[in-house]
């Protein structure tokens, strides 16, 4: 056989295989993963919302951002809130929790906030995902911050500085979080009490 | 059966990659915060490495000279891709941890280099021996540089704490340059050791 046509073939055909068996991996795996996802999310709600037995999701809310001062105010485009009802044993709702977004500093930080649906207090929170520096910026998901949050309702500024002590060496996550929670909160109020 | 032996061995401590090669540095720096992290990447490139010299000493004669290159990155590339779909469905928590660096096998030079240097020449058992004894050499190296950083920076060790939460730790260990600090000072113990094993026959 021609040399440049051997080169072709040999290439052509270790790449057509490569293909057939990624797809194959990825059809296999994709469901898996997409399963642990949910899984991991609903664990996340339950974390959040003492009490829970059953989530329920509530559909997606545009989020308006609200800015701690024009100093530290950056430019973020609108996110979609992911919001989710947790319901008790009695299958009455007792409260929501949503997904808010704040720009960390190596990248989003993710969190997940729990509400109770009578008294609009912060119930719990937990970070989902975060890139921030380990030892530093990684305190946020310890509970000696996150518990700083509990009690806090739509009234109070959550803002560090202000009603949030931040984490020293760690001031751009902290804020993140703050940001996260104040993000998605309005919207995600509203939209519970349209849902109830 | 020696030569096999010898060529397992190379890899782990004569030409270990890490502390005598040098090469694939980079996720050695990165991913080494602590030692769960270091076994974890460890044996993810030991299995690529392992099944990729395989492959190639498979199709040693089959690939064109020309085209060598291009048809070891796909090679290499399928099966970090397979390692990283997998991982994420079977081991999701540590996928969290390792997932941006999976990828980064594909250009791991430790890949190419044995591919180059040693599968494309040898017969499959000897190409597997030498991708397995890269991998363990490069996996207990991850594995010992995320140890001390893990001790030293956070005061743990495998995530069990070592000392109490409110000690002071040298955080600069679980930061970049404690990954620079940390293997030039087992780079300079492994060579102490092996001039006195030298001096010592």
């Amino acid at each position: 056989m021609n040399e440049s046509v051997r080169m072709i073939v040999v290439l052509a055909v270790i790449a057509m295989v490569s293909g057939g068996v990624l797809s194959f991996v990825y059809d296999w795996t994709g469901a898996i993963i997409a399963e642990n996802q949910l899984r991991q999310m609903e664990s996340s709600v339950f974390e959040v919302l003492p009490g829970a037995v059953r989530v329920e999701p509530l559909g997606t809310a545009p989020s308006t951002l609200v800015q701690d001062d024009p100093e530290t105010s950056r430019e973020v485009e609108q996110t979609t809130t992911q919001i989710f009802v947790g319901f008790d044993a009695q299958d009455k709702a007792l409260g929501y929790a949503f997904v808010g977004e704040g720009p960390g500093y190596g990248g989003a930080v993710r969190i997940l906030v729990g509400v109770d649906g009578e008294s609009g207090e912060i119930l719990n929170l937990a970070v989902l995902n975060h890139a921030e520096t380990p030892g530093l910026g990684s305190k946020i998901e310890e509970a000696s911050f996150r518990n700083q949050f509990k009690g806090k309702t739509l009234d109070d500024p959550i803002a560090i500085g202000r009603d949030i002590d931040g984490i020293s060496g760690a001031t751009v996550s902290s804020r993140a979080v703050a940001e996260a929670v104040r993000r998605g909160f309005a919207d995600a109020a509203a939209a519970y009490e349209r849902s109830r | 059966m020696g030569a096999l032996i010898k060529d397992f061995l190379n890899g782990i401590w004569n030409d270990n990659p890490t502390f005598r090669l040098q090469i694939g540095l980079c996720p050695v720096l990165a991913v080494t915060s602590t030692a769960l992290n270091g076994v974890g990447m460890g044996l993810a490139t030991t299995f690529v490495l392992m099944c990729s010299s395989i492959l190639i000493s498979i199709l040693r004669n089959v690939i064109p000279e020309k085209v060598r290159i291009p048809c070891y990155i796909i090679v290499i590339a399928t099966f970090s891709t397979v390692v990283d779909l997998v991982m994420h469905a079977m081991l999701p928590d540590l996928h969290r941890v390792l997932g941006i660096f999976i990828p980064l096998i594909v250009v791991n030079c430790i890949l190419m280099g044995r591919a180059e240097a040693y599968a494309s020449k040898k017969p499959v058992i000897y190409a597997a021996f030498d991708g397995l004894g890269m991998g363990i050499g490069f996996t207990w190296a991850l594995t010992l540089i995320g140890a001390v950083r893990e001790m030293l920076g956070a005061g743990s060790l495998f995530g069990v704490q070592l000392v109490s939460d409110t000690a002071a730790t040298f955080g600069v260990f679980s930061l970049p340059p404690g990954a620079f600090i940390t293997v030039g000072l087992l780079i300079a113990g492994m060579n102490m050791i092996s001039t006195r094993l030298r001096k010592a026959s």
